[in-house]
C-alpha cells in the first residue's frame, strides 16, 4: 500500500490509533483467509481490495468528492443504492465488525447495546473509518430500538445525519409508507447533489445495482455444489465487499471469479473435501470485519454454503425490475423490490424462515446455524420460533448468540463441534 | 468538639474522629458477621459528641446508635476535600465497589456513576487474580510493574478473567506480563468509569486498591492527568462522615 | 386513600361484576391504545402490563433473558392463564412500540387473538399523522368485527367526554402537589393511578376521585403534606411502573424525598392531552394517542420539553429516570434527556437501571441517599 498519511490526515483521522486498527486488521486477515487453502485464483482481486481498503478505494472516493460527486453513507440495506447512482453519487456501507473503542460508545450509548452499533459509535469517535468520514451524508434508518435512538445521538456526530422511517409491517399502506419514504430520499439526494434523477439516471442505476446482485446470485447458486468450490468464509467477504467497492469493478471480478468456479465444479476441486459437513447461517449480518463465526466453523470441519443475512441472500436476491417509463413508475419498481426484504423488524416476519428452508434445500445443507448478536431483540426474538420451525421440517438448527470480543470462541467453539457430531450421526 | 464518622462497608469498618478541625483518631478493622455488634464495640472505648454513620451498613446501625447516615458518595466528597481542594474528580475502587464522582468548581458533588453489582473492576478482582497467579498483594503490584509489556486479558468477569490467567499461565505466558495486563485492565474499566461522570482534571483516588502503586502509575498515565492518593485511602469515607457530624 | 387501596384488591370481583352485566373485556399493554373506541364499542378496557416478579421465571422459558421485565412478565402471565384479566380479554390491541413488545405480539398471537396496530416510528410529519390515522380507522374496524357492533360518530364522542372528564381529574389531582410540601405521595399517586386501571365502573372511580381531591385540597391548606416541609421534590420519569414494581419510587420515598410527579406510562402520561371533541372523533383520537412521549418514538422532543415544564411548574430539585434492564429506547434517551435537562433549568437527573427483583434494593439506595443529599444542598 502506498503512503495515505497525507490523504488520512486531510479526513481528520486519528492516524495512531488508525495505525494500530489496520495493522490489528492485516494480522487477522493472514491469519484467518491467507491461510486457507486452496482458494480460487479469483480471490486474489478481493485480496488486493483488503489490502487496500483503507487505501486505494478511499483515494477513488476522495478523487469523486473532488468531481462533485457526493458520497452517501448508510447501515442499512433497505437504502436504495440506485437513488444514490442516479444522481451519480457513490453508495458505501458503514455498519462495521470490530470491537473497536467500545469504551467511548459506551460514554454514549448502555452496555447493553449490541456490537454492531457500538462498533460504529467506535469508529466515529476514535476518528478511524476514513469511509464515514468521506460521507457527505450518512442517512440512519428507523429500523430497530437500538439504531434508533443511537441516530438520535449520531446527529450531532457526523456533517449531515439523513434519518429514514421505514415501516414495521408488511401491508399496502405500509409499502405506501416506504414509497414515500424514498421519495422524501431522492428530495434530499438531488438536493445534496445538485443533480436532478432522470428516468435514464433511474435505469442506469438499476442496472448497475441490478448487474452486482446477479453476479453475487450466480456465486450464492454455485456454492449448491459438492465440494464446496469456495469457502463461506471468502464467499462473506465478498459479499462485505460488495457494501463498498466500485460496482461495476466488483460486478467484473465476481463473475471472473464464478467462471473460475464454474470449471471447478466440472473438475470435482473444492476448498473442503466432498461430504464435508455443509451449513447455512442464517440471522444478523456480519459487518466487515466480522469474521469470528464463519472462521471457528470452518475450522470445525465444515463449510458454509450460503448465508440468509443482510451481507448475504437476504440483501441480495432480489433484482429492481426496470418498468415503468417515468420516475414514479420506476420508483414504485424499487419500492416493490426493498419491500421484500424480510428483517426482523417486520411483525410479522413470515417467509423468512420459509426461504431459509429453501436455501437449506437448494444448497444440500446439512443444517442451520441462527445466528444473532448479543442484545439484538428482534433476531433473538425469531431465534426461537426459525429454530423450532425448522427442526419440525427436519432440519438440525444450532443457535447461537454473541458478539465481537474474543472471550467466548471457545465456548461457541464446543457449540459447534457438537452441532458438527449431531449432523455426522444422521 | 469531637465528631465520629463511622463507615460500615462490606469488608471493613473504618471510624474516625475529627476535632478542632483536625483528624485525630483512626480505626479500621475487618467487618464481622455482626456488624452492629461490633460498631458498637468499637465505640464504646471512643471519646465523642456527634456521630453519622455511612457505607453499606448505615442503615443498620441508624437506628441503635440514633445518628444520622449519609451516603457514601456524599462522605467521600466531604472526605476527599479535608485532603486536597484541589481535585474535580474522585475515584474510589473499594473491596466490593467502585464509584467515579466529578465536583464542580465549589468543590460540590456534580455527577456519580457507581459499580456495585458485580465484582469486575474491584479489589476483589486483583485479590481473585494475585491468588491465581501465587502472589501476595504487594508482590502482586509489583511483579506487574517489573514487566515490560502486558499479556491482555479479555475478561473482565471476574469469575471468567480466572479460567482465563490459568489458561494464559498453562500455555506458557509470563506471570509478570499477565500480572501487567490484568492492572491494565481495572485501570481501563476505571478510566471509563470517569468518563462517564464527565470528570476531569486532578484525581483524587480513593479505596483500598488505591495502595497498589501499580494501579496508581498506570492510571496517572491513561487519564494523562495528576493523581493524588492521601496517605490512608481508606479512611476518606470515615472522616467525611465525621465532617458531616459538624454541621 | 382507602377505597383506592381496596379497588386494587377486588379486581376479581370487578371481573365477575362485568362478566354478569355481559360486557367483554378487550386487553391492551400501551397508551398509545385507543381506549375510547373499546368503549365505544361497549366493552371494557383492561391494562395488561404486569407489574409482579412470580411471571418471569414462567416468561424466561420463551422470551431472552435480557428482556425487560415487563415484558417477561406479561407473558409469563399470558401463557400460563395466571392473569384472570388477560384470560378473560376477549382479544387484545397491540402496537409497534419497542422491539421487544412487537415480536412478543407474534408470539401472543398463537394462543390469543391479537390486533397489532402500527405505530410511526416518528410523530412528526403529514406522512406519519396520515399512517396512524388509518391505523385508528382500522383499530376500530377490528372491534366492530370481533365484538359484532357499529361504532357510530356519537358514541365514540361519548366516550371521549367520558375519558377527558377522567383525564381532568387526574390532572387536578396531579396539580395539587404543585404546593410545598406536596399533599399527595408518589406512592398514593401510583395507587390512584393503578386502581383507575382495574376499576370498571368508572363513575364511582371519579366519585371517589373527586373525594380525594376535596380532601388533599383541605390537607394543602393547612400546609399539610405526604412529607415534611422541605423534602427534596422528585419528578419520576421513564418506563412504566405500577404497583407491584413500584420499588423505585418506594425508596425515594422512604430516603426521605417527595415524589411530586410521575410521568411515566403508569402515571400521567395518558392523562397529559385531551381529545378533541370537536371535529372527527377518530382523527382527534389519533392526534391525541399520536402525542404519546413514548421513547419509542424518535425523536421524542415532546418528553423532553415536557419534563424541562415540569420540572419549572412543580418546582423539582431533581428527577429520577427509571429504566428496566433491557429498555433499549428509554435506556439510549436517559443520555439526551440528561442532557437536555442541564442545558433547560440547570435540573439534575439521576438514572436507575434495575428490574423487578429485590436483590438491588440497597445499591439503589445508596444512589439515591446521594442523589438527594446532592439536590437538597442546591
Amino acid at each position: 500500500m502506498a503512503d495515505y498519511t497525507e490523504m488520512w490526515k486531510s479526513l481528520g483521522l486519528d492516524l495512531e490509533s488508525h495505525d494500530a486498527l489496520l495493522a490489528g486488521l492485516g494480522k487477522a486477515y493472514t491469519d484467518i483467509f491467507l491461510s486457507q487453502k486452496n482458494r480460487p485464483e479469483g480471490m486474489k482481486y478481493f485480496d488486493f481490495v483488503m489490502s487496500e481498503v483503507h487505501g486505494l478505494r478511499i483515494k477513488e472516493l476522495v478523487d469523486a468528492k473532488a468531481k462533485g460527486k457526493k458520497i452517501i453513507g448508510s447501515y442499512c440495506v433497505f437504502v436504495p443504492e440506485e437513488l444514490v447512482l442516479a444522481v451519480d453519487g457513490v453508495a458505501v456501507g458503514l455498519c462495521a465488525g470490530a470491537e473497536f473503542n467500545f469504551e467511548g460508545a459506551e460514554t454514549l450509548l448502555p452496555r447493553n447495546t449490541c456490537s454492531l452499533i457500538k462498533s460504529a459509535f467506535g469508529f466515529k469517535l476514535g476518528h478511524v473509518c476514513p469511509y464515514l468520514e468521506s460521507c457527505d451524508v450518512v442517512v440512519g434508518e428507523n429500523t430497530c430500538d437500538g439504531k434508533k435512538k443511537a441516530y438520535e445521538i449520531l446527529g450531532p456526530l457526523v456533517k449531515d445525519l439523513y434519518i429514514m422511517d421505514l415501516p414495521q409491517t408488511k401491508t399496502p399502506k405500509s409499502k405506501e409508507l416506504l414509497k414515500e419514504e424514498y421519495r422524501k430520499f431522492i428530495g434530499k439526494l438531488e438536493s445534496v447533489s445538485g443533480k436532478k434523477i432522470t428516468v435514464e439516471s433511474l435505469k442506469k442505476g438499476i442496472e448497475a445495482v441490478n448487474a452486482k446482485r446477479k453476479a453475487v446470485k450466480r456465486l450464492a447458486a454455485l456454492r449448491a455444489a459438492d465440494p464446496a468450490p469456495i469457502s463461506g468464509l471468502d464467499s462473506l467477504l465478498i459479499n462485505q465487499v460488495f457494501f463498498h467497492d466500485d460496482p461495476a469493478r466488483f460486478t467484473e471480478s465476481v463473475n471472473k471469479l464464478c467462471d473460475e468456479l464454474e470449471v471447478r465444479i466440472k473438475n470435482n476441486v473444492g476448498v473442503a473435501p466432498k461430504g464435508t459437513t455443509r451449513l447455512v447461517i442464517s440471522g444478523c449480518p456480519m459487518a466487515v470485519p466480522n469474521w469470528k463465526l464463519p472462521y471457528l466453523v470452518e475450522t470445525s470441519n465444515a463449510v458454509i454454503v450460503g448465508e440468509e443475512s443482510c451481507v448475504g441472500e437476504r440483501g441480495t436476491r432480489w433484482l429492481t425490475e426496470i418498468k415503468g417509463n417515468t420516475v414514479d413508475e420506476l420508483l414504485d419498481a424499487i419500492t416493490e423490490r426493498y419491500f421484500n426484504i424480510d428483517c426482523a423488524i417486520f411483525t410479522p416476519n413470515p417467509s423468512r424462515v420459509e426461504y431459509v428452508k429453501e436455501m437449506t434445500k437448494k444448497l444440500h445443507a446439512d443444517g442451520v446455524i441462527h445466528y444473532s448478536l448479543q442484545f439484538c431483540q428482534p433476531y433473538i426474538m425469531e431465534s426461537g420460533p426459525v429454530e423450532k420451525e425448522l427442526e419440525k421440517s427436519g432440519i438440525p438448527t444450532l443457535r447461537l448468540e454473541t458478539d465481537y470480543s474474543q472471550e467466548d470462541a471457545g465456548q461457541l467453539k464446543t457449540r459447534i463441534e457438537a452441532f458438527g457430531e449431531r449432523l455426522k450421526k444422521r | 468538639m469531637r465528631s465520629a464518622g463511622i463507615d460500615i462497608g462490606s469488608r471493613t469498618i473504618k471510624i474516625a474522629v475529627i476535632e478542632d478541625g483536625k483528624l485525630v483518631y483512626f480505626f479500621k478493622t475487618v467487618t464481622s458477621h455482626n456488624p452492629l455488634e461490633l460498631a458498637r464495640d468499637l465505640l464504646a472505648d471512643i471519646e465523642f459528641d456527634r456521630i453519622v454513620a455511612t457505607g453499606y451498613g448505615r442503615h443498620l446501625v441508624k437506628g441503635h446508635l440514633d445518628c444520622p447516615v449519609i451516603s457514601e458518595i456524599t462522605a467521600f466528597v466531604l472526605g476527599s476535600r479535608y485532603f486536597d481542594v484541589t481535585c474535580s474528580s474522585i475515584l474510589d475502587i473499594g473491596g466490593q465497589d467502585t464509584k467515579a464522582i466529578s465536583l464542580n468548581s465549589n468543590g460540590d458533588l456534580c455527577k456519580f456513576e457507581m459499580n456495585d453489582r458485580c465484582a469486575a473492576g474491584t479489589g476483589r478482582f486483583l485479590e481473585v487474580m494475585a491468588t491465581v497467579l501465587g502472589f501476595t498483594l504487594e508482590e502482586f503490584s509489583a511483579a506487574a510493574l517489573s514487566a515490560k509489556k502486558a499479556e491482555k486479558i479479555n475478561n473482565m468477569c471476574t469469575v471468567f478473567a480466572e479460567s482465563e490467567v490459568v489458561s494464559l499461565i498453562s500455555n506458557g505466558a509470563d506471570r509478570n506480563e499477565v500480572a501487567l495486563g490484568i492492572h491494565k485492565a481495572i485501570v481501563s474499566r476505571s478510566a471509563g468509569l470517569l468518563k462517564k461522570v464527565d470528570s476531569d482534571g486532578k484525581v483524587f483516588f480513593a479505596g483500598g486498591v488505591a495502595l497498589n502503586r501499580c494501579v496508581r502509575i498506570l492510571l496517572e498515565k491513561e487519564l494523562n492527568r495528576p493523581v493524588f492518593v492521601p496517605a490512608d485511602p481508606q479512611v476518606v469515607g470515615a472522616v467525611g462522615a465525621a465532617l458531616s457530624a459538624r454541621d | 386513600m382507602a377505597w383506592f387501596d381496596s379497588a386494587i384488591l377486588n379486581t376479581s370481583a370487578g371481573i365477575k361484576a362485568v362478566r354478569e352485566q355481559g360486557k367483554k373485556f378487550v386487553g391492551f399493554y400501551c397508551v398509545f391504545a385507543p381506549q375510547e373506541l373499546i368503549i365505544a364499542a361497549g366493552a371494557i378496557p383492561v391494562t395488561l402490563c404486569s407489574t409482579k416478579e412470580e411471571p418471569i421465571a414462567d416468561g424466561e422459558k420463551y422470551l431472552p433473558r435480557n428482556f425487560c421485565p415487563l415484558i417477561k412478565s406479561s407473558y409469563g402471565f399470558a401463557i400460563t392463564g395466571k392473569c384472570a384479566f388477560f384470560n378473560n380479554s376477549d382479544f387484545i390491541i397491540g402496537e409497534t412500540t419497542c422491539d421487544g413488545k412487537k415480536k412478543m405480539f407474534e408470539l401472543m398471537a398463537d394462543f390469543k387473538p391479537t390486533v397489532v396496530l402500527e405505530v410511526p416510528q416518528s410523530a412528526k410529519g403529514e406522512l406519519q399523522k396520515k399512517y396512524w390515522n388509518s391505523e385508528v380507522e382500522r383499530c376500530k374496524a377490528e372491534i366492530e368485527k370481533r365484538l359484532g357492533v357499529t361504532l357510530s360518530d356519537d358514541n365514540i364522542r361519548e366516550a371521549i367526554r367520558d375519558l377527558n372528564e377522567q383525564r381532568s381529574l387526574m390532572r387536578e389531582l396531579a396539580d395539587l402537589n404543585k404546593t410545598d410540601p406536596a399533599p399527595l405521595s408518589g406512592t398514593d399517586l401510583l395507587k390512584v393511578m393503578w386502581a383507575r386501571n382495574f376499576t370498571f365502573d368508572h363513575l364511582s372511580f371519579n366519585r371517589e376521585l373527586r373525594a380525594l381531591i376535596s380532601s388533599l385540597k383541605i390537607m394543602a391548606s393547612k400546609g399539610e403534606g405526604a412529607l415534611l416541609n422541605g423534602a427534596p421534590r422528585i419528578i419520576v420519569t421513564g418506563v412504566p411502573t405500577g404497583i407491584g414494581s413500584e420499588k423505585v419510587i418506594r425508596i425515594i420515598e422512604e430516603a426521605g424525598g417527595s415524589v411530586v410527579y410521575i410521568e411515566n406510562c403508569a402515571g400521567m402520561k395518558q392523562y397529559l392531552f385531551d381529545v378533541d371533541i370537536h371535529g372527527s372523533p377518530l382523527e382527534a383520537i389519533s392526534e391525541k394517542y399520536l402525542a404519546t412521549p413514548c421513547s419509542c418514538m424518535s425523536p421524542n422532543t415532546g418528553r423532553l420539553e415536557l419534563l424541562a415544564k415540569l420540572a419549572k411548574e412543580f418546582r423539582a430539585d431533581g428527577v429520577v429516570d427509571i429504566i428496566w434492564t433491557g429498555c433499549h429506547t428509554y435506556n439510549v434517551e436517559s443520555h439526551i434527556l440528561g442532557k437536555y435537562l442541564a442545558k433547560h433549568g440547570n435540573v439534575p437527573l439521576l438514572q436507575i437501571e434495575t428490574d423487578y427483583s429485590h436483590g438491588d434494593v440497597g445499591q439503589i439506595r445508596t444512589r439515591i441517599d446521594a442523589f438527594l443529599e446532592m439536590v437538597a444542598k442546591k
